[in-house]
């Protein structure tokens, strides 16, 4: 038999998925053939698909979920090793320019079943309420269709889900039920940010972050190992691989691995009726009733575009030329520096600390939005990439840098980039090994961006300096990309509505981060995953009052 | 399983660590053993670069990351970024204005010698090491003047091409990781003790430089 | 484990005494903690004493219990803190000393249980006051340290800094030990008091702050582990009743038979075995199980420390034990 690595051939074949808390192990999974016309086919299985391909099948409908990545088995599968683990990352072509073009491949976005949750660093945060209605409340971008109550109530069901490990309180920002878990013990580069922070006059915190500090199940709890951001091997992180598929097969939902989807076909009722897809060899369709496209804030837009026909010259659920516009990365500058102690921030996840400081104060900026920022913890290719990318060193001097990887210290942001049409994912004439146009993502910051990215630089190297850190260095960088299928509440300025269901197609929807009408200064996969579970009980209710099938209006 | 293990060159800041001596322990997986264990079999030799190129690729490697003369089995990098070549098409990215990965590599290596041809009269392999460093740091600066570069821009070629691969690649390898006492593989075993100045028994013990060893 | 280790643990046997030590003559006027304690306790001296006096075969039964009661709180003090102060690296040199000292206690105890005399010895008696001494000092210096740490005394660092049970388990196996000594050393006739207290009531009494601290010590370090099992609970419920229990026979201290008083103590002694069964399966549970010993010793949930609640459950058999036998006189 060929070699089982999760990537030549598809696991989740014969009535079966792989389990992924044994070695070598299987658990039973429901099959639905590609002429039956199922509920919902969902593209993608990450932090929106995954999420919301459980909340369906736990609703009682048919559901396949499709991922052009593997299907892993984390205890088998993950090594220790950066370069081996770029197998969790979406490695395929994208072309990207503007002014600041944006790094794509591992540092952005995975191709695995379970989406870039198999690879993200966990952090999980709660948007600061106001950004719901950051309009009407903070007076910049726009409002969210949906009330942070609301949100409220989705993000406590998240975290139970994830079994979330944070701080008996959290800082900031109106109550909210206590984490499920307790906080990690701190880590020497996270006591760096808590113990400076101290000393700017500034709060801190654990950060809430979905790795486990006590056994689950059949999921230990975190060992500490710091290879967080290339994949889990223990299963302590709770990723949509190992939280929400486990019940969503439960439930009776089948998931495709290795199947990449190209095209949503169109019906003559102006009704998506499934969608073309290559798997194991061949190009299939599957006949669905709803089409759900979750792949990501650069494959939705590919796809939606992708899949323009005689109706919809445009792209789907394009009428109000918004797909692919308004892409948000998330400005992610850090600041660098040495210290005497031993910090050897290899060890623990990178982000054990956090401050959402300039998240809540509004006094004392000179722009719009909010930052948060962490602890790190860079692996050493990851390392010499910074040095290299931000410094231009190599030679006699990158190899003395380097030697001083055991007494580094760093801070970063994750800040708030704010909506601009011109920002956009677009198609390309070159085409993928499928013959799909490969994607062209183009960015360049905004005034508002750059004040605050300038504003983050400014503090935190202040407080890296009170902290006792010297040898100072700035690295500009992005993450977490959002924004190109926004909600809102008019069709004409917004691609799907507050249930992430198009304007244009009433069967075809949106549900992962694309969504975002604006992205906040927070990791974004908790809020996509509490959209998504929104999502699924919005859908649940209007099948109850049999509005599924009957076209959308504006509210 | 043979409890012989590999062994890596040691360096002068953790004199006594080789991470490959965990390589039969709890630090180390299956996966990462049969991972790690295919990059120490690489060799500097050619299996996607023309023979030309890798020789000049060779050359580079040794300004872009320069090992120390007394190392017993030297990284064989550009071994290395030319395995990653074979079997990458992308790294999931590129810049408009550069071709794709491999083309930027065959083209980029071409006219990186040819520049040392217009600039030094000589090829890039057949400088001495500063006027290598020169050529480097011209493309660094993007001062070039030979027309083999074309449309490839030269400065994005050494930012994203030459730094990145190159040291990405070496900074892959237990012997780098021995540089610079990096834990290497952890798992199933990770650590015990995380706060500052503390580590566990199977860390790299410090031996040089401004460490500080208070409570 | 020995076979006849339950027997010796429950002091269902008498032995010969041990020849085993050569200890010296037993000293009569041996370190009185009661004069250290400030002057407002000694108020206690006033509580009346409401047993009658002991025979001496019955003095050296019910302090050979405590012997053995101070003996596992020192099993367990040793090698939580030999695991403990491993994993601090031994950064400080004072992180010897609980060792040192509950070796000797463990010593004294050992030395104790098999004493089937009335007579102390002085050697016993030291030890079990050293190991009170580090104990308190212990208290104050991981108090210290974790108030030091960024964030004082928050939740995270009393998760995870140095924890206030173990210092206390070896105060606790000192008083113990001190109040065993004194018990076995009474004249016979007399109704000697300790602390301050009358003897059984003042063993009753630290026996019940005893069990109540352990019970909070395991309520934190549950909570951090955020109670996943539903086992977790067990040490949170069953002792906190106990210590009630033990406080009302401090309280009352009238020597008559109290059975679910009993029953509660043998059920917390044999919790506390139960608990290292527990945890032994807790560091299975870690990444790697028990090949992995040598990261999950340390981060698991700690094996020898449930032992504790059975060795303050045993001290208080035995002050049933006291009040139940004067009350046949
Ligand atoms: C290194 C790193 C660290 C991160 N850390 C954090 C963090 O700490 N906290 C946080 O909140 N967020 C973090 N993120 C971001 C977070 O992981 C993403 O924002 C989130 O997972 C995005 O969810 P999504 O549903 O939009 O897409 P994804 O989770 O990326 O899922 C998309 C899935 O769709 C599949 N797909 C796409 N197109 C197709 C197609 N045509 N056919 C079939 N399948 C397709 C992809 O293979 C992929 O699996 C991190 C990201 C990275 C890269
Ligand atoms: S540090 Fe914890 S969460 Fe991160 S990879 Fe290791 S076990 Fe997983």
């Amino acid at each position: 038999m060929a070699t089982d690595d999760g990537m030549t051939a598809p696991r989740a074949v014969s009535g079966q998925a792989p389990d992924v808390f044994r070695r070598g192990a299987w658990v039973p999974m429901r099959q639905y053939p590609d002429s039956e016309e199922v509920d919902f086919v969902i593209v993608g299985t990450g932090a929106g698909g995954g999420t919301l391909a459980c909340k369906l099948a736990e609703h009682g409908f048919s559901v396949v979920a499709m991922d052009a990545g593997p299907y892993w088995r984390p205890l088998e599968d993950f090594a220790s090793d950066e370069a081996e683990q770029q197998k969790l990352y979406w490695r395929d072509e994208r072309i990207v320019d503007g002014d600041n073009p944006i790094d794509m491949g591992g540092n952005n976005s995975g191709k695995s079943v379970g989406g870039s949750t198999v690879h993200f660093a966990m952090v999980s945060l709660r948007f600061r309420p106001e950004w719901f209605k950051a309009r009407t409340k903070l007076g910049y971008a726009v409002d969210w269709p949906i009330d942070w109550r609301e949100m409220w109530h989705y993000y406590t069901e998240v975290e139970q889900a994830l079994a979330i490990s944070g701080p008996v309180s959290y800082p900031w920002g109106p109550h909210r039920p206590r984490y499920p878990r307790r906080p990690h013990p701190m880590s020497a580069a996270g006591e760096f940010l808590a113990s400076s922070a101290e000393k700017m006059g500034i709060g801190w915190s654990s950060t809430p972050i979905a790795t486990l500090s006590a056994p689950r199940g059949l999921a230990p709890p975190c060992v500490y190992r710091g290879f967080c951001v290339i994949g889990c091997s223990t299963n302590a992180k709770q990723s949509v691989l190992n939280t929400w598929l486990p019940r969503a097969l439960d439930a009776n939902a089948e998931i495709r691995d290795l199947a990449m989807v190209s095209r949503i076909e169109m019906g003559s009722r102006g009704l998506a009726t499934g969608v073309h897809y290559y798997r194991d060899g061949r190009w299939r369709f599957q006949k669905a009733k709803n089409v759900v496209v979750a792949g990501y804030a650069v494959e939705t837009p590919r796809l939606l575009l992708n899949s323009a026909c005689a109706q919809f010259p445009d792209g789907l659920a394009n009428s109000s030329g918004l797909v692919g516009k308004n892409l948000m990365p998330q400005s992610n500058h850090g600041v660098y520096g040495l210290v005497d102690q031993e910090i050897r921030w290899y060890k623990a996840p990178p982000s054990l600390s956090i401050t959402e400081h300039w998240n809540y104060t509004d006094t004392g900026k000179d722009f719009f939005g909010g930052y948060a920022y962490m602890s790190q913890g860079p692996l050493p290719t990851a390392w010499a990439g910074s040095l290299t990318s931000s410094r231009g060193l190599w030679g006699e001097k990158l190899v003395r840098e380097m030697e001083k990887y055991n007494h580094q210290v760093g801070l970063k942001i994750v800040g708030e980039v704010l909506p601009q049409e011109k920002n956009q994912v677009t198609l390309t004439d070159e085409k993928d090994a499928y013959g799909i146009p490969i994607p062209r993502i183009t960015f360049s910051y905004g005034e508002n961006d750059k004040r605050l990215y300038e504003h983050a630089v400014r503090f935190m190297s202040q407080q890296m300096e009170v902290g006792g850190a010297r040898d100072l260095f700035v690295e500009s960088d992005t993450a977490h990309l959002g924004g190109t299928a926004k909600m809102g509440d008019d069709p004409r300025t917004s691609v799907v509505n507050a249930d992430c269901r198009s304007w244009d197609i009433p069967n075809l929807w949106v549900c992962d981060g694309s969504v975002f009408p604006t992205v906040g200064g927070v990791n974004p996969s908790l809020t996509i995953q509490a959209i998504a579970c929104r999502t699924g009980d919005r859908i649940a209710e209007m099948a109850r009052r049999g509005e599924l099938t009957r076209r959308t209006t504006p509210a | 399983m043979s409890k012989d293990h590999p062994h890596a060159d040691t360096s002068a800041r953790y004199p006594d660590y080789d991470v490959l001596a965990k390589w039969n322990t709890p630090s180390w997986n299956d996966p990462t053993r049969a991972a790690v264990g295919q990059r120490l079999q690489v060799r500097d030799e050619p299996r996607f670069l023309s023979a030309e190129r890798f020789r000049i690729l060779k050359a580079v490697c040794d300004r872009i990351v320069p090992q120390p003369t007394d190392r017993m089995n030297k990284i064989a990098v550009a071994g290395l970024v030319d395995r990653m070549l074979e079997q990458t098409e992308s790294v999931g990215y590129r810049r408009a204005e550069m071709p794709p990965l491999r083309e930027a590599w065959q083209r980029g290596l071409d006219a990186l010698n040819d520049e040392a041809k217009v600039r030094f009269g000589a090829e890039f392999t057949d400088l001495p090491a500063g006027r290598q460093d020169t050529v480097l740091e011209l493309l660094q600066q993007g001062d070039v003047r030979s027309s083999a570069w074309g449309d490839l821009p030269a400065q994005g070629f050494f930012k994203h091409r030459v730094l990145h691969d190159i040291t990405v690649s070496y900074y892959a390898h237990p012997t780098a990781w021995n540089e610079i006492g990096f834990g290497g593989p952890a798992s199933p075993r990770g650590y015990v003790r995380i706060e500052a100045n503390r580590r566990d028994p199977w860390e790299a013990e410090e031996k040089q430089g401004a460490v500080h060893h208070g409570d | 484990m020995p076979p006849d280790f339950w027997r010796r643990l429950t002091g269902t046997r008498t032995r010969e005494p041990s020849r085993a030590l050569t200890l010296t003559a037993p000293d009569r006027e041996s370190i009185d903690l009661a004069s250290y304690l400030p002057a407002r306790l000694r108020k206690l001296d006033t509580l009346p004493e409401r047993a009658a006096p002991l025979d001496a075969q019955t003095r050296v039964e019910v302090a050979r219990g405590m012997n053995r009661g101070a003996g596992v709180l020192a099993g367990s003090v040793l090698f939580d803190s030999a695991i403990e102060h491993y994993r601090g690296g031994f950064h400080n040199p004072a992180m010897f000393f609980p060792l040192v000292s509950s070796t000797l206690s463990i010593i004294a105890s050992a030395s104790g249980v098999g004493d089937n005399t009335p007579s102390v010895r002085r050697e016993r008696h030291v030890a079990y006051a050293a190991a009170a001494a580090t104990g308190f000092a212990g208290l104050a210096f991981h108090a210290y340290n974790v108030g030091k740490r960024t964030g004082g005394f928050s939740w995270t660092n009393v998760f995870y800094g140095a924890p206030l049970g173990a210092p206390a388990a070896l105060v606790l196996s000192g008083l113990l030990g001190v109040a065993a000594e004194r018990v076995r050393d009474a004249a016979p006739g007399q109704r000697p008091r300790l602390y301050g207290m009358p003897e059984s009531r003042a063993i009753a009494a630290v026996t019940s702050a005893g069990l109540a601290g352990t019970a909070a010590e395991a309520a934190l370090l549950h909570f951090r582990g955020a109670f996943q099992d539903p086992f977790m609970y067990l040490p949170v419920t069953i002792p906190p009743v106990t210590a009630a229990m033990m406080a009302a026979v401090a309280v009352d201290g009238r020597p008559r038979k109290r059975p679910v008083t009993r029953f509660l103590l043998r059920l917390t002694a044999f919790l506390g075995f139960a608990g290292t069964g527990f945890h032994i399966i807790g560091v299975h549970r870690n990444m790697g199980g028990w090949k992995n010993w040598t990261q999950n010793i340390q981060n698991g949930p700690p094996i020898p420390a449930p032992p504790s609640f059975t060795g303050l459950a045993l001290a208080g058999l035995s002050v049933l034990k006291m009040l139940e036998r004067s009350r046949r006189e």
